[in-house]
């Protein structure tokens, strides 16, 4: 039982970090690989303002949302959206965005190398986590608020695009974004305002992540985009239930080999894991075979 | 003739002037007469100095331009005489590692090279090295496969020829039974706890009960301390890198281990700072600490503090080493071209000298130490008795 909340735990983190990679790659296409970067700026940013002044956790948390959204607005404004107004189609775009995305995180990653020299950060809080027993089960707090806001976050995100108009808007530009346009969907601020609230999701996890790990590294992010990267495709893309899956799907591999001592084999059984889905179920496990995305 | 070999004829002169008093009819070995001009020496300093190993590439700058500092102050190559330093950033990139130090060593005015502090980037180079015949003085890259040819040298002693004071350490405190927790894909990590470590271990009649391979690419470490707390040994041997120490230390705590938790020098240069209470007692060796009392390294620390206002590192003490022994090896041979470095580096590892690491000898062309124990509590290090 205890491996299993520990996957529990792993999973959340997983989440919490793919799922703004997720709303943005699922609905408007845009596969951002400055996610990473943009998650560790955000708690880089906190651990900086923290180090003037020590910090509450909901100040710790609101400081890396808010950058967060920030540098995704930004990311979106100044590099994505001109690559997509200067390429013929979005499927052109997609090479350039996904090579523009590895430019920007280049930027903050640099920064957070130089101030750091790339030692571990964390964060000067009050929020001390506490370890709590439930029927013999070890738990700290941290682990407890990264698996209510993975799941509640996860589960919103996918019923808010299923119920609402702006989720309905959404999936319209992820199926045809010229015909979208056409139906009267304002894709560009659409896009604008995906783009921050992915930020924000990824400066949610950078902070609770390193609330659970104690610091983080600068090449922290880089790490998480490849495993969300696999997450998403094993879930399906455009499924944000099925990258919470996928999530799930991944952490729980990574438990199982680590329960049994083959730690130096957890990319390889795992990966592998996903690579043997796939072959089944080449869409992803929530994946659709036709174009529309939910 | 290049202006490189001009400019180091006339160096020598110089070198031979200050270090062969009295002697000046015998020549100094190698090159000869100047005839006036640019004394300069230049070393390469191929190292990190962005990516995820920074922090040594970096700290190593800033002890070579302290003990570049010193050397020209005191005349110690000649009035004269000038070093300069030449950066060139690995970033982190095996690749990248193997083209900067090509670039370097194809400078003609390149007279000796600072290699790269990380042992995949050494080893890459260091069959290169052999074959530009460019003396290359290592730092860190404690690996197998770095000091292979008569031009590689390392003045950072590899883990495990100073690591043997940990286990002692933990024979002392009574300790039976040991729990290794080790990065598998860090080469001196897997040296340490798959071979050195458990042979270590047996020698001294500790039992290791449980050995957890990880990743470089782990983060969360739950599961494995959790199995580690389970298993309740007296100590734990935790050889990871520096951000995974700070989570797994935390992660220990929470998992109900309360036991010894020693590691390795990696923890050292504040790079344990952010597990804040979670590393107190934790123990670990260094070549270097500022907590070390000798003279050397006091005059180190205090130096460097002047200078850079902070406290050196071990890296800092590194660069700091690396340089001077390139000094004093053109001080013994005389000649300060490539070959002559070289011959200067070898004469001098003979002998062994004394630097910012205390007295350093040497195992052919690669440094060993005794190193110092160290115990981090509230934020400081203080020598382990």
């Amino acid at each position: 039982m205890q491996d299993l909340l520990n996957a529990a735990t792993l999973g959340s983190i997983y989440l919490l970090f793919a799922l703004g990679m997720a709303l943005v790659w699922g609905t408007i296409g845009i596969l951002n690989f400055a996610h990473g970067a943009t998650f560790m700026f955000s708690a880089f940013i906190g651990h900086m303002v923290s180090k003037e002044t020590e910090l509450p956790f909901l100040g710790v948390i609101g400081i890396s949302v808010l950058v967060g959204a920030v540098i995704s607005s930004l990311t979106q404004l100044l590099a994505f959206q001109p690559i997509l107004k200067r390429s013929k189609s979005q499927h052109a775009a997609e090479m350039r965005i996904l090579i523009g995305g590895i430019g920007v995180a280049a930027i903050p990653l640099a920064l957070a190398q130089r101030e750091t020299r790339s030692s571990p950060f964390g964060f000067n809080s009050s929020y001390k986590s506490e370890v709590f027993e439930v029927l013999g089960l070890r738990l700290t707090t941290t682990s407890a608020i990264i698996i209510v806001a993975g799941l509640a976050i996860g589960v919103g995100l996918t019923v808010w695009l299923r119920r609402s108009r702006q989720g309905l808007a959404l999936r319209a530009i992820g199926v045809d974004a010229e015909t979208s346009a056409g139906m009267g969907v304002n894709r560009p601020l659409l896009a604008f305002t995906t783009m921050a609230v992915a930020g924000g999701l990824a400066g949610l996890a950078g902070a609770l992540l390193t609330f659970h790990l104690g610091a983080i590294a600068p090449e922290t992010g880089d790490q998480l985009v490849i495993k969300a990267f696999a997450i998403i495709v094993l879930g399906g893309l455009g499924s944000m239930l099925g990258t919470v899956i996928g999530a799930y799907v991944l952490a729980g591999a990574e438990t199982f080999v680590l329960v049994m001592n083959w730690g130096t084999w957890v990319d390889a059984v795992s990966f592998g894991l996903i690579f043997l889905i796939l072959l089944a179920r080449p869409q992803g496990l929530l994946g659709r075979k036709e174009v529309r995305r939910t | 003739m290049g202006s490189g070999a001009l400019r180091r004829k006339t160096l020598v002169a110089g070198v031979a002037m200050a270090t062969v008093l009295g002697t000046a009819a015998c020549g100094s070995g190698g090159d000869s007469a100047g005839d006036g001009g640019d004394n300069t020496i230049k070393i390469a300093q191929v190292q990190d100095q962005t990516g995820p190993v920074a922090y040594a590439g970096l700290g190593a700058s800033e002890g070579a331009e302290l003990a570049i500092e010193e050397i020209e102050e005191q005349g110690f190559l000649g009035d004269d005489v000038k070093i300069e330093l030449e950066k060139y950033d690995t970033a982190g990139e095996i690749e990248r590692a193997s083209s900067e130090m090509n670039k370097a060593m194809a400078d003609r005015d390149v007279d000796a090279v600072l290699g790269p502090v990380s042992t995949q980037q050494a080893a890459t180079v260091a069959p290169l090295v052999g074959r530009s015949k460019v003396p290359t003085v290592f730092t860190q890259a404690g690996g197998e496969g770095v000091v292979v040819n008569d031009y590689t040298f390392r003045v950072t002693p590899p883990m495990e020829s100073y690591y043997a004071s940990v286990m002692d350490f933990l024979e002392e405190e009574g300790v039976k039974t040991a729990s290794v927790l080790y990065n598998a894909t860090f080469p001196t990590f897997a040296l340490l706890g798959e071979d050195d470590v458990p042979a270590m271990a047996e020698e001294r009649g500790i039992e290791i009960v449980q050995s957890l391979a990880v990743q470089m690419t782990t983060q969360d470490f739950s599961g494995q301390a959790q199995q580690i707390a389970k298993e309740g040994a007296d100590a734990v041997v935790m050889l990871l890198i520096a951000p995974q120490s700070v989570t797994a230390l935390g992660q220990l705590k929470d998992a109900g281990y309360d036991g010894q938790i020693v590691a390795t020098s990696v923890q050292a240069a504040g790079n344990i700072e952010a597990a804040g209470d979670n590393a107190n007692g934790l123990v670990y060796p260094v070549p270097f600490s500022v907590a070390m009392e000798d003279k050397e390294s006091d005059a180190f620390t205090k130096a460097f503090q002047k200078k850079f206002g902070k406290e050196p590192d071990p890296y800092a003490a590194d660069g700091y080493d690396a340089v001077w022994w390139i000094a004093r090896a053109i001080e013994a041979s005389g000649d300060s071209s490539r070959e002559g470095i070289r011959k200067g580096l070898e004469q001098i590892a003979g002998d062994g000298f004394t630097g910012a690491m205390g007295d350093l000898a040497f195992d052919g062309n690669d440094a060993r130490i005794d190193g110092v124990l160290v115990r981090w509590q509230n934020g400081k290090e203080t020598l382990v008795e």
